[in-house]
């Protein structure tokens, strides 16, 4: 035990992101718990109309006072009239607290089944999280629990790939984020994020919606809401009936939230990059993928499944002048945080690039960033975990290496130091 | 196969009695032998019988490797503890699983990690008498000693995490060089406990040059701003000494081997080190010292063999005196390379013969005093000898008598000639002689250029322009031996 420097003090991790928070014990390899950030709730106004079966009820939160919400698994994503869908998670950053501790006790009571005041816990952050932000935060969780701390999510990431400095390449669902790291500690002025995982999304809902010379437009209608549906050819027009008692009831949100995970599931199981950059030769010679929708309509998909992932590396000159502030892809995010850092770090950081989150398992998204880099750089080293756990949960479990350290024990923030220091300790403790 | 019957017809032991007896016989026998030991399978034991050698039997079968008793009967005994970190300054009790025989006084094992570095202080007073900066406030200054602090002197960090407000911006250099001549300044002008050495040893490791680490940054910034292009340059650019240089290599070798095979002999050249270092940086002086010059090619000379003779062996010589072994010196035409072996020869087939152009002479006169030199009857060393020496005798004798004959002829000549002044003289009869004597002296040169023109076509594979060259040489010379005549052959040749 003391080789390793661990010492186990069964410490609590949650690591809160816009598509999942995950939590579980420090010291395990995957958390226990990992239930979507995004939550059902019925306003109260629909509430007394509402006579379906609820399930999950895990109490109210304050911002949603007396309406009915619905959390985990079986919160979101089973259909209830009149049920509104809600993310705390704006841009990476939680903006909206009230769900947070429904959440969060969802997770650790109703899902791991402990008791969240027995235990320290950690809670991750991202790295461009604001001071108010975190204060914000641990005064939910002093209110609720024990004691805890937070710890920078892109920090951990590194600690994941056993690196004291690395340049931290996170792609989320909704945020992808590149941070310089050295020697543990964020340096601020390279860190460079956007939503590029937006626009991608964005343009593969416009790839499967838009009319569009080949294909026909596909409708995203949810299983839910459809009642029967029969097996056509491949581009044929689809053959369905929807649930017509469903669709009254059903709120833009909800309908909303599942069309983009319809579109995410595509993304995820057809949408490519190449990895030498395009090149219509090449495109033209790779494999069609068939996929098929809710609705039962099926298409192949050949060279454009391919421009989707084109989007993380390479912005169109039109698209470009079309909005400028469109988000900066990938090789542009490298670039201005390395201008950021100084000359002498540059050559350490590039040969230390981990490579981490759930958008980073994009099909040859790997391989394409080691072609970028090979441009702009003679020497790099991608650390990308095979392992889809571990490039998924990375922030996590970073955390639960970190929270399992012996030396780490001396900075969670007690509830003594809180009620003596009041929010400043917070601002010294997490730097 | 052969049955068991077959087997003891062949050694004629007598047949079995019974076929039911057949079993029970060896049964017994392997009851009466003495147990199978330990090590043998039982085929092989079956095999040799007990007749096993005793290293056999001592090899154990192998075992797999015996479990390390760790002590404590495998029983520990953990238990859920409180402890509290002396590291932390409130009270907080976290909880962990430790063996129930550890202290529990203890101090937590990790506290010790909690290293805070030594950071410097000062007084209002020592900051005005020392450590006064027009670019500094003093603010700013202890501004920067507690970031330095806090962030454990990591540089790339506290520059990070820099922002003095109303501040002038500061690079990293700017920051390195107050922190450290603040520190400078401070252990000189305290009062020192130690002595003089641990003072400047801590001194040196507060020394920061400014200047030059800026110009250093900026090398490493020129180093990772380089294009593409200039990179791929860079590359080739290597490449191409490392051709070069394996060009060379291959040069010498090939030159080494040639040499080897037509001539016998080594070049000379020592053998080029196998060290790239110092190959790619090129440092004439170690080149030079070393007796390589990579720049001129060497030419070897053939006629000098570098390789020296080893010394007679005479450590020996009594031995040989014993023995009647004469060693003969092997012969000095052959190359120094082949003095290792001489093969066993007849020592009839070395007996010097005289030289071609007296050699009838030689053999006349041996005839006459009744020595026959065509075939020894036994060519012992000590004959061998006696006839050699007979046949130098011989030859000399012949030489002699040919001096002492052109004397007498230039003696019966120059009376002649005194003779004929007397008489009046007469010149054209002189004249004559000359010219004789002239064709005699340009005929040597001619021939002489003939044979090495010969033994230079034989080798003109190896240099074109080294044969052309010594072709040139020699017809000069030829020119000068004939200038006095014009000669259609040279003509021709050139």
């Amino acid at each position: 035990m003391v080789n390793y420097g661990g010492d186990e003090v069964s410490a609590l991790v949650i690591d809160i992101g816009s598509s999942s928070l995950r939590a579980g014990y420090a010291g395990d390899d995957a958390p226990k718990a990992i239930i979507p950030s995004s939550y059902g709730y019925i306003p109260p106004s629909a509430h007394s109309d509402n006579g379906d079966v609820r399930m999950n009820e895990t109490g109210a939160s304050e911002s949603v006072a007396k309406a009915k919400s619905f959390f985990g698994h079986s919160g979101p994503s089973i259909w209830r009239a009149n049920m509104e869908i809600g993310n705390p998670i704006t841009d990476g950053l939680i903006t909206d607290f009230g769900p947070i501790p429904a959440l969060f006790r969802h997770a650790l009571e109703d899902v791991m089944r402990c008791s969240a005041s027995e235990h320290p816990i950690l809670v991750t952050e991202p790295s461009w999280n604001t001071t108010a932000n975190r204060e914000r935060m641990a005064e939910i969780m002093f209110e609720e629990f024990q004691v805890r701390l937070i710890e920078n999510l892109t920090q951990l990431s590194r600690f994941a790939a056993g690196k004291g400095s690395a340049l931290v390449i996170d792609i989320g669902q909704s945020t992808a984020s590149v941070v310089p790291v050295v020697d543990g500690f964020v340096l601020r002025k390279g860190l460079q994020h956007s939503s590029l995982p937006k626009l991608v999304h964005a343009h593969a809902r416009h790839l499967l919606t838009a009319p569009n010379p080949v294909r026909r437009p596909a409708d995203l209608y949810p299983y839910q809401l459809i009642s029967s549906k029969q097996a056509v050819e491949p581009n044929a027009p689809p053959r369905y009936t929807l649930r017509e008692d469903r669709l009254a009831g059903t709120t833009q949100s909800w309908r909303e939230w599942y069309e983009a995970r319809e579109v995410e599931e595509w993304v995820q199981s057809v949408a490519g990059v190449l990895d030498q950059g395009w090149n219509d030769q090449v495109v033209q010679h790779r494999q069609h993928k068939q996929y098929e929708f809710p609705t039962g309509y099926n298409a192949w998909f050949g060279p454009e499944r391919f421009g989707v992932g084109e989007m993380y590396f390479h912005h169109s000159p039109q698209l470009v002048a079309g909005n400028p502030d469109i988000p900066k892809h990938i090789p542009g995010l490298i670039t201005d945080s390395l201008r950021a850092c100084d000359p002498e770090l540059r050559q350490v950081l590039i040969s230390n690039v981990v490579l981490t989150g759930g958008g980073s398992l994009f099909s040859g998204l790997a391989d394409r960033l080691g072609s970028e880099l090979a441009r702009s750089f003679p020497h790099f080293k991608i650390h990308a975990p095979g392992n889809p756990i571990e490039r998924r949960y990375g922030g996590w479990l970073g955390g639960s290496i970190l929270a399992s350290l012996g030396t780490f024990h001396q900075l969670w923030i007690s509830r003594e130091e809180w009620q003596e220091h009041g929010k400043a300790i917070v601002g010294q403790r997490c730097k | 196969m052969a049955s068991a019957s077959d087997v003891r017809s062949i050694l004629s032991l007598p047949a079995v009695s019974s076929p039911a007896a057949g079993p029970s016989q060896p049964k017994k026998q392997v009851a009466v032998s003495n147990r199978k030991p330990e090590g043998i399978s039982r085929e092989l034991y079956s095999l040799i019988g007990p007749s096993a050698p005793t290293l056999l039997a001592q090899l154990a079968q192998p075992r797999l490797k015996q479990k390390p008793n760790l002590g404590g009967g495998g029983k520990v005994k953990w238990e859920w503890r409180l402890f509290k970190n002396g590291a932390r300054s409130d009270s907080l009790e976290l909880g962990h699983w430790v063996k129930a025989t550890d202290n529990p006084d203890a101090d937590y094992k990790f506290a010790k990690y909690n290293a805070q570095p030594t950071v410097y202080e000062w007084s209002q007073d020592e900051y005005s008498r020392h450590l006064e900066d027009s670019e500094w406030t003093k603010e700013e200054t202890e501004y920067l000693f507690k970031l330095a602090q806090e962030y454990d002197i990591r540089w790339h960090i506290i520059n990070d995490r820099y922002e003095y407000p109303s501040g002038p911006k500061r690079e990293i250099e700017d920051l390195k060089d107050r922190y450290y001549s603040v520190c400078r300044k401070l252990i000189r002008n305290r009062t020192w406990a130690g002595d003089e050495f641990s003072k400047s040893q801590l001194l040196l490791s507060f020394q920061y040059d400014k200047e030059r680490e800026i110009l250093r940054k900026k090398y490493v910034a020129s180093l990772a701003n380089r294009t593409p292009e200039q990179i791929q340059e860079e590359e080739a650019l290597y490449i191409e000494i490392k051709r070069l240089d394996q060009n060379e290599r291959q040069f010498k070798r090939d030159r080494e081997n040639l040499l080897r095979t037509i001539a016998g002999v080594d070049s000379g050249l020592p053998d080029i080190i196998e060290d790239d270092a110092s190959l790619i940086i090129a440092d004439p002086k170690k080149k030079k010292l070393k007796g390589i010059d990579l720049d001129i090619p060497q030419t070897p000379v053939l006629t000098a063999p570098v390789m020296r003779r080893p010394p007679a062996l005479n450590k020996n010589a009594v031995y040989d005196t014993t023995h009647c072994i004469i060693r003969n010196d092997p012969p000095s035409t052959t190359p120094a390379t082949k003095v290792a072996h001489t093969p066993a020869y007849f020592r009839s087939v070395r007996i010097p013969y005289p030289k071609a152009g007296i050699a009838d002479k030689v053999n006349a006169l041996l005839a006459e005093v009744g020595v026959t030199n065509s075939r020894l009857v036994m060519p012992t060393h000590a004959n061998c000898q006696r006839l050699e020496s007979v046949t130098d005798a011989a030859t000399n004798l012949i030489e002699l008598k040919r001096v002492l004959d052109k004397v007498n002829l230039d003696i019966e000549v120059l009376k002649n000639r005194l003779q004929l002044r007397e008489d009046g003289g007469d010149s054209a009869s002189v004249a004559d002689a000359m010219e004789m004597d002239d064709r005699g002296d340009t005929a040597e040169p001619e021939g002489e250029n003939g044979r090495s023109q010969s033994v230079l076509s034989a080798r003109s594979t190896r240099s074109r322009k080294h044969t052309r060259r010594s072709m040139s040489i020699s017809s000069v010379d030829t020119t000068v031996a004939t200038s006095t005549r014009p000669s259609t052959k040279r003509q021709k040749r050139m």
